[in-house]
């Protein structure tokens, strides 16, 4: 770790000031959410919230839609995240060489990204438009018939895991990318020069340089798996026969369409606990405390 | 500071306003107050916008208008009144939400400010079917905006082509659908309907649910969905669509139904009566003059209520606002049958709920196709139609994705709605 000097630190000043205003306001607001949680409080029974302890929680364990939203959030954000990296990482291989344009290629992997997830979405939706959309188009071509891309319980959920890979694939791309032009090629050089075949270089050499980029890559990837919802609310709204329905999207409905606030919040802790339980486990898979700098 | 010359401007100033006050206050009393409305995006809140000034000019009230879109629109005003923030004089919102909002005390009764400002407000001019459905306890707590129906929309020239009459029964439905699927060798579909899980698919279906004798609740007020009428209601209705229905039917919300229809690649939809305005508007529609209008068909001899909706939207005033009587004196002017009447000329309003507008000659030129199907269908209308209860929209939903399921087969109509009867009582009882 690098030693921080604090005490002796000049801009103390600013930065610890507003470390604690940004803790207080957390902690007060988590345990604002704890507390309502452990309510009966809903939008459309004004003025008769009560206190229900954990029965919020004991509901959660014995919900079998939210056990399979759950299940559905592990699901996608595995594969998404496994998906996005090892595309990206592709990606990024290819394109370490010099060509013609590579700026302008470049320039429009960053395209997808900029794009708001709703316009994504929408995009999408119409590309898997099982009358009209390109994605059948492209099929029939071939001779394949129609395939229901959103509208089957089957496929939605890996459609919308189409369009999340399609837009945050450039992301990876991007920070791998930078990892690799600041990576030192005096090593790679070494071993061309000591005989190694290019996989060799690649897998022996390369990727263990890249290995921290990706991790922090895979983590950033992950917590926006776990939460993400645009693209669901947007393509599927969930269906058909609950079929995308994650965790955070049946949170979504709890609260918003069922005005049974207690209970959304009470998931959404869940989900925060989860989430922050998964994190630390990946993070220390990747960052190893031994042999850490 | 205060000097003496900027003391003697003041008082200048305070003489000329209250020198002009009176004058004014007499015919407008309400001049200078401020209301705030929420409205959802929909042509008569176009046209409500257009008209605010008059309304501006004729009150002295300011109005500020908000629009969201109706699936947020809910949520929206919760937050507001269960903070009791008074963000919003006026809100409009779906009938189905008045039973909750009055329990929970986030709106007034309007009778003493209607009342006072007769001016406005004509009862006996509202549909009323429309009407009726904002009273709660013999009290009115809201002004119908716009109202529809549902109603059975066909193609005319296919069904010619095919040797078919109108559809009167589901089973006539079913037949045609089956026909024209078949004879075109499924390059047009036999019938469209939304199959999206939640309130898309259940508005619906709720059409095939009462038409088969079912309803939401039993006597008790429990959930009874999964009755013998309910679950042959639900396999009639995902039987249709899986055979002879457009691939991709179970995502399909209110406009992806529209637009399939409208392109001329499905024989028969069941869709609100609003519909029939895009159908018939040459801009968007390649079906133009060649679709029936028919209304939603019942096979139980023993209905427990009618199998055309009764769809209304209604503006409400906030318990919180400050400012009350002004707010529900726009309330009754937004609604009155004079702005009706112009809202038609200049937008695309076929649910307007004044008679005296919904008689007009100007409605007659732009909706005549679809007039009469559209008011057989609103005199048939049934304001049960969707659950009324507080926990409405948890109900809608559960149902929702019972409808789904069964559409995508995942479990059989009766599994479906055992589980959605589960689901809805438990919803019930907290």
């Amino acid at each position: 770790m690098r030693p921080v000097a604090a005490a002796s630190d000049p801009t103390r000043h600013f930065f610890q000031p507003i470390i604690v205003c940004l803790t207080v306001a957390s902690v007060a607001l988590t345990l604002f959410v704890i507390w309502i949680s452990l309510h009966d409080l809903s939008l459309m029974r004004a003025g008769r919230e009560k206190f229900v302890g954990l029965d919020n929680y004991i509901r959660f364990l014995g919900d079998p839609r939210a056990m399979a939203a759950l299940w559905r959030t592990v699901l996608f954000t595995v594969l998404a995240t496994a998906i996005e990296i090892a595309l990206g990482l592709a990606v990024v291989l290819f394109l370490d060489r010099d060509f013609a344009m590579k700026r302008l290629v470049r320039t429009l992997l960053l395209v997808p990204i900029i794009m708001t997830p709703v316009v994504v979405g929408l995009t999408w939706r119409f590309l898997f438009d099982p009358a009209t959309g390109m994605a059948n188009y492209l099929l029939s071509l071939v001779g394949i018939a129609q395939v229901d891309w959103l509208g089957s319980p089957r496929i939605a959920l890996f459609s919308v895991l189409v369009a999340d890979i399609w837009q945050w694939t450039p992301f990876v791309i991007l920070l791998v990318m930078a990892a690799l032009e600041s990576a030192p090629t005096d090593p790679l050089n070494a071993a061309r020069v000591d005989g190694a075949r290019e996989w060799q270089v690649t897998w022996y050499v390369l990727l263990p340089m890249l290995r921290r980029a990706l991790a922090i890559v895979a983590l950033i990837r992950a917590i926006d798996s776990i939460k993400a919802f645009d693209l669901f609310y947007i393509m599927t709204r969930g269906g058909p026969a609950l079929s995308t329905e994650t965790l955070n999207y049946y949170g979504y409905i709890v609260a918003f369409t069922n005005f049974d606030i207690s209970y959304a919040l009470a998931i959404a802790i869940i989900l925060t606990v989860f989430t922050n339980v998964a994190l630390l486990t990946m993070y220390s898979v990747l960052f190893p405390k031994t042999g850490d700098r | 500071m205060l000097n003496r010359r900027n003391l003697l401007m003041l008082g200048a100033a305070a003489a000329a306003l209250s020198l002009a006050a009176p004058a004014s206050a007499e015919d407008k009393p309400f001049n200078g107050v401020q209301i705030s409305v929420l409205l959802e995006g929909h042509p008569t809140t176009d046209a409500i916008q257009k008209m605010v000034p008059e309304f501006k000019e004729k009150t002295g009230i300011d109005v500020a208008i908000e629009v969201v879109p109706e699936a947020d629109i809910t949520a929206k005003e919760l937050l507001e009144f269960s903070s009791k923030s008074g963000r919003y004089d006026v809100v409009q919102n779906n009938i189905i939400y008045l039973p909750g909002f009055v329990k929970s005390g986030y709106i007034v009764p309007l009778d003493d400010f209607l009342a006072k400002h007769k001016e406005n407000f004509d009862k006996a001019d509202f549909v009323p079917g429309y009407f009726n459905t904002n009273v709660l306890d013999g009290k009115v707590y809201g002004l119908p905006v716009y109202g529809e129906s549902t109603f059975v929309m066909y193609r005319k020239d296919l069904f010619e082509q095919y040797g078919l009459a109108a559809p009167k029964s589901f089973e006539d439905i079913e037949n045609a659908a089956k026909t024209i699927s078949a004879k075109t060798n499924k390059q047009i579909a036999g019938i469209t309907m939304r199959g999206q899980q939640g309130i898309q698919s259940v508005y619906v279906w709720a059409a095939y649910l009462w038409g088969f004798g079912g309803s939401f609740f039993d006597a008790s007020g429990k959930s009874a969905l999964a009755t013998p009428e309910g679950i042959a209601a639900l396999d009639a209705f995902t039987k249709v669509l899986k055979d002879y229905g457009p691939v991709g039917v179970a995502n399909f919300g209110w406009e992806e139904n529209r637009l399939l229809f409208q392109q001329g690649k499905a024989a028969i939809t069941l869709d609100a009566t609003v519909n029939g305005a895009y159908n018939e508007d040459p801009a968007v529609s390649t079906v133009v003059g060649k679709v029936g209008y028919v209304p939603v068909p019942m096979k139980s001899a023993s209905p427990k209520g009618g199998s055309s909706s009764l769809a209304v939207h209604s503006m409400y005033v906030s318990a919180e606002s400050k400012n009350q009587e002004a707010a529900a004196l726009f309330a009754a002017w937004a609604t009155a049958k004079e702005q009706q009447l112009k809202s038609i000329e200049t937008d695309p309003n076929s649910g307007v709920t004044s008679l005296s507008a919904l008689n007009s000659d100007s409605f007659g030129k732009r909706y005549g196709a679809f007039k009469e199907g559209m008011i057989a269908a609103i005199n048939a209308g049934n304001p049960q139609y969707l659950p009324t209860v507080e926990q409405a929209n948890e109900i809608i939903n559960n149902t929702g994705i019972a409808v789904s399921k069964a559409l995508a087969g995942t479990a059989s109509a009766a599994d479906a709605l055992k589980e959605a009867d589960e689901a809805n009582n438990a919803a019930l009882a907290r």
